[in-house]
This record gives structure tokens, C-alpha cells and sequence, in this order.
């Protein structure tokens, strides 16, 4: 590190910024992390480990119920036609159907509209292009009153528009739309709950490496307070290892997060194209994650806190 | 300066560690504390250092009277002190530099003042080159004068040091007492706790002498008021 022993090299062995209160305290803290290194690093690991779980459950609620609230909107029921049903019958059909009451609005899909969506969602449509005729069928989208939806008469919707000559067939979007809503909100508890668990047992882990580090720091407390340094100072050092701890914690679990988040993201797309649905996995804003990361740091100092409070007592003079 | 009166000092119920003891130490004086083993003298710089509080009695620097101290104040009080520590009490996973430098990060001073100052304490004890080795590799003799330097560099008015020369050979211990000598001339009060008969014989100071507790001479004491006084009948608490 120091080679030449000229007077102007002797200028202690840290940064101008070391010898501040502030800065002092901070460099003990890294100093501590880097010299445990193995240590410091499993600490990292369980800590890193453990919050990644609530924050991938945070990560999932967000788009889950960003996914409940879309397709509870959509409430639909979707009725294919016969296809011998012409586009311009179909039209006066789902308009004949807007006028009832248990019926909010209708949307009547013609078969080119079908043609054109399915396209999008696969190459079919090269296929169909090859056949030179259109066999899709046309659809009506009917949405049912929000009243009825909740109390579920729109069964009885279903039943009547299936008993239409003109219908192929009947299909409820709504079915697995509220059970993936009941689906959801129990889930959002069970995850809540673990959450709640985990993220107690990272500031247990946090609470007591920083008292394993008290033990370590032991001599330089005591040299501290034997020179008059206030308790501030000496807890200092304590405090910003917590946050540090937070810190790198919440990092590594929001990397966590987020690399998992990215994995399902394919499969979670395949399966929401599966029911018809355009929900896409949607990664977690800036804002979101620095609230991860700024709760486990708050994790990080409650922990410092209250390791502190015991051993303090031991330098009251 | 340093005014003890009545102070009684109890580790354990009726063990008395020091007893009753009243003096006073003037300005820039140098005094002597000596005692068997076990006679109090750390205790007794401990009380100075505000380290340990009395059982009773009461302590007075200057115009602050210790028992109407906040614990905030206190603390001020013994960075405005040196203290050299019968067992040093160097940090040795820093260099020697930083050993140094710790006082003055404590009181918050600017890192160029640090430098200017550790490096004359630096000076002042003979280790210019040392800084930035570790108090390991230094002699029993240096690391003393490592705890001195780092007991002067805050420039104090009072300096406490507790045997500095307790297991050196006598040219060492008097190369430190010089030190110390050196300080004192220069307006520092300095209290000397030692039981080294050579530099007791070789130097004509003032003396406190423990024995169990007790002072026992006051020859050379500026007062000595009530330091004779055994009370007989102590009361136990
Ligand atoms: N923290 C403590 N708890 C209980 N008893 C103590 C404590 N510190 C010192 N004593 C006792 O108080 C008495 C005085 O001890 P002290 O350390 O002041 O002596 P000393 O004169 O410095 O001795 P030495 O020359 O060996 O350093 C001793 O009997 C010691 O056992
Ligand atoms: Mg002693």
C-alpha cells in the first residue's frame, strides 16, 4: 500500500474522507465487511435469500392485480355464430341484443375482425390465406350489466342467448375471471403472511450479525469511549452497517425479483393468451423497487437499532 | 486544578478501593502517585478520568464539579484530557497513524489539521517514520510512546497516565519520564502514577502516595487538608 516512507506519506492509511466523524464511521462499517469477507458474504446470501421471496410476492401482487381489476372490467360473455350467419345479420343480431336490459353493451366481431385478431396472435392466417376462404365464424361480445354480474344472473343471460338458432356457441369469460379474482385475494393473504414471516426473520438475521460485530468491534468501542467519544459516535458505525446490510440485501433481492419475475414472464404470457386475455407480466417501476429497497434498508437500521440497545448499556458509565 | 474531597470509592459493599481521600493539585504541577500494587492509583486516575464516579465525595477541575455533570458533559470532559493506559490500549488493526488520529476524529477536526497535528505528536515522541506500521510490530517501549502521542494530540491541560513505564527497562522509563517532563514544562498538568523507585529518587516531584486505599504521605502535597482524617467509624451504605 505505502511504499515510500517520505514525512507527507505519513497520512494514516484511508481517504481524506475517512477522517470525518461521518466518514470514519462509514469506512469501519465497509472495513468490517470487507475483512469478514466469507462471513459478510453468507450474511449477504441469507439476507439477499430471504427478502427475495417477499419481494417477489410483491412483484407478483402488482401484476395480479393489475390483472383482476383489467378483466373484472371485461366482465364478457363472447357468442360465436353459426357460420352460415352473415356479417350483416350478425350486426342487426348483437344490436337487437344491446336493447336488453341485462345487457350493458354488445360488440359485434365480424369474421374478417376474427381473421385479423387471430392473425396477430399466429401464423393460422397464412394458412387460411392458402384456403382462400374465411371459416371463421362471426362473434358478439356481450357485456352484462356490472349489477348482474355480481349476482350472478348472467347465467341466466348465457342460457337465453344459447337457446338462439343463430348460436353456435356460448362462451363465459367471467367464470375463471372471478375465481382468479377469489383466486388472487387469497393468495395476496397466504403471500402476505409468508411475507410478514420472512421479512421478520431478515431482521433477526440482521439483528444478530451486527451483534456478532459488536463482539468484534469490542476493543475499539471500548478504546472510543475511554477517549470520551460520545455515544453517537460509537453507534454510528453500528448504524450504517445495518443500512449497508439493508442495502445490499434489498439489491440482491430485487435483482432476485426481478430475474424471476423475467423467467415467467413467457410462460405466465402463454397462459394468459390461453384465456383470451392481453395480460402481460409488466416488470416493477423504478418507483417500486426503490421501495423495496428502501424498506430493507429500514429493515437494516431496525435491526442496528435494536442490536444497539442492550450493549449500549454496556459503556454507560 | 484537581480537587478531591472526601472521595471514597467502592468497588464491592465495604471493599473500599479508595477511601476518604482529599487533596488538591495545582496548575501545571507535576505530581507522582505511587503505591504497592493494588493501592487504588488506577482507581484514582480513573476517578480523574471520570471513568468510574465516587461512592462518595466529591471531584472539582477548574470551576466543573463533577457530580453536576450530564453524561454528555462528561464525555467532552475526557477528550479535553490525555490519558496514557497502563495496558496502552492501541487499536491494532489500524496503523499508528490512525491510533493517533482517533482523538482528533472524535472531536471533529479538519483532516489537514489532523495530519499536521499527529504528525507533530509524531515527532514529539521520536517516531516520525513510524506511522504507518502497525502497533504490533512496535516495541513495548514504542507502543507507550504511540499511547502518549495519542494522549498529547489533542493538546491537553491535563494529562493522566497510569504506569506508561510499568514493564520497560529504566532507560526507556526514562525516556518517557522525560517526555512527560517535557510536556509538563510547557504548562501541562501531568499526574504520574508509578511505582518505579528510580525515577521516584531521580526526579524531585511531588508525590501522592496510596497505601490500600489510603493516602499515607502528604509531605509534598500542596494541602492535605482531612487526608489524615480516618474516620473510625465509616458509615456502611
Ligand atoms: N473494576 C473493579 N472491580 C472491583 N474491584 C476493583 C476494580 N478495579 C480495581 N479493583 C480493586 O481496587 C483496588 C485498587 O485497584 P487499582 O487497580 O486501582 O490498583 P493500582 O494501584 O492501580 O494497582 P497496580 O499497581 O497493580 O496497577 C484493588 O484491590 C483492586 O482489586
Ligand atoms: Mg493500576
Amino acid at each position: 500500500m505505502r511504499t515510500k516512507p517520505e514525512p507527507d506519506a505519513l497520512d494514516g492509511s484511508g481517504a481524506r474522507w475517512t477522517y470525518t466523524r461521518r466518514g470514519y464511521a462509514l469506512s469501519q462499517s465497509l472495513r468490517q465487511l470487507k475483512q469478514q469477507r466469507i462471513a459478510s458474504l453468507g450474511t449477504l446470501l441469507m439476507l439477499g435469500i430471504t427478502l427475495a421471496l417477499p419481494v417477489i410476492l410483491y412483484f407478483a401482487y402488482l401484476n395480479l392485480a393489475t390483472l383482476g381489476h383489467r378483466s373484472l372490467e371485461g366482465e364478457s360473455i363472447t357468442t360465436y355464430l353459426r357460420t352460415n350467419v352473415s356479417d350483416i345479420a350478425g350486426a342487426e343480431l348483437a344490436e337487437s341484443w344491446s336493447t336488453r336490459e341485462d345487457v350493458a353493451r354488445t360488440d359485434y366481431l365480424s369474421k374478417e375482425q376474427s381473421l385479423a385478431m387471430l392473425g396477430e396472435a399466429s401464423d393460422i392466417s397464412s394458412v387460411i390465406a392458402l384456403l382462400g376462404v374465411n371459416p371463421l365464424p362471426g362473434a358478439i361480445v356481450v357485456y352484462p350489466q356490472i349489477t348482474d354480474v355480481a349476482t350472478g344472473s348472467t347465467d341466466r343471460l348465457a342460457e337465453v342467448l344459447r337457446s338462439i338458432p343463430e348460436v353456435e356457441r356460448v362462451q363465459l369469460d367471467l367464470r375463471w375471471v372471478r375465481r382468479l379474482a377469489a383466486a388472487i385475494s387469497l393468495l395476496a393473504w397466504i403471500g402476505g403472511l409468508l411475507a410478514v414471516f420472512l421479512t421478520l426473520s431478515a431482521l433477526l438475521v440482521i439483528t444478530n450479525t451486527i451483534r456478532l460485530e459488536l463482539a468484534r468491534r469490542k476493543s475499539e468501542l471500548e478504546v472510543a469511549n475511554l477517549l470520551g467519544a460520545p455515544r453517537h459516535f460509537m453507534n454510528r458505525p453500528i448504524i450504517y452497517t445495518g443500512a449497508v446490510y439493508g442495502l445490499l440485501g434489498g439489491l440482491l433481492a430485487s435483482i432476485t425479483g426481478l430475474m424471476v419475475l423475467n423467467a415467467v414472464q413467457s410462460p405466465a404470457d402463454t397462459l394468459s393468451s390461453l384465456y383470451q386475455n392481453e395480460f402481460t407480466v409488466s416488470m416493477p417501476t423504478m418507483t417500486q423497487i426503490l421501495l423495496v429497497i428502501s424498506v430493507c434498508v429500514c429493515l437494516g437500521l431496525i435491526g442496528a437499532v435494536s442490536s444497539l440497545y442492550r450493549p449500549s448499556q454496556h459503556f454507560r458509565q | 486544578m484537581i480537587s478531591f474531597q472526601n472521595v471514597s470509592l467502592e468497588y464491592r459493599l465495604g471493599k473500599y478501593a479508595l477511601e476518604n481521600l482529599s487533596f488538591d493539585l495545582k496548575s501545571g504541577s507535576f505530581t507522582f502517585l505511587t503505591g504497592h500494587s493494588g493501592a487504588g492509583k488506577s482507581s484514582l486516575l480513573q476517578l480523574i478520568a471520570r471513568l468510574t464516579r465516587p461512592t462518595s465525595g466529591d471531584i472539582q477541575i477548574g470551576n466543573i464539579i463533577y457530580s453536576e455533570l450530564g453524561v454528555r458533559q462528561e464525555r467532552a470532559l475526557r477528550q479535553q484530557m490525555g490519558i496514557v493506559f497502563q495496558d496502552n490500549q492501541l487499536l491494532h488493526d489500524r496503523n499508528v497513524f490512525d491510533n493517533i488520529a482517533l482523538p482528533l476524529i472524535i472531536g471533529g477536526y479538519q483532516f489537514d489539521d489532523i495530519k499536521l497535528r499527529v504528525n507533530a505528536a509524531l515527532a514529539k515522541v521520536g517516531l516520525e517514520q513510524r506511522g504507518s506500521e502497525k502497533p504490533i510490530n512496535l516495541s513495548g517501549g514504542e507502543q507507550q510512546r504511540v499511547g502518549i502521542a495519542r494522549a498529547v494530540v489533542a493538546r491537553p491541560k491535563l494529562l493522566l497516565a497510569d504506569e506508561p513505564t510499568g514493564n520497560l527497562d529504566s532507560e526507556i522509563s526514562q525516556e518517557i519520564m522525560q517526555l512527560l517532563k517535557h510536556f509538563n514544562a510547557s504548562g501541562v498538568t501531568v499526574v504520574f502514577a508509578t511505582h518505579d523507585e528510580h525515577l521516584l529518587q531521580t526526579y524531585p516531584f511531588q508525590r501522592l502516595t496510596l497505601s490500600n486505599g489510603q493516602l499515607v504521605n502528604d509531605e509534598s502535597t500542596q494541602s492535605a487538608h482531612g487526608s489524615r482524617k480516618r474516620s473510625s467509624t465509616r458509615k456502611v451504605y
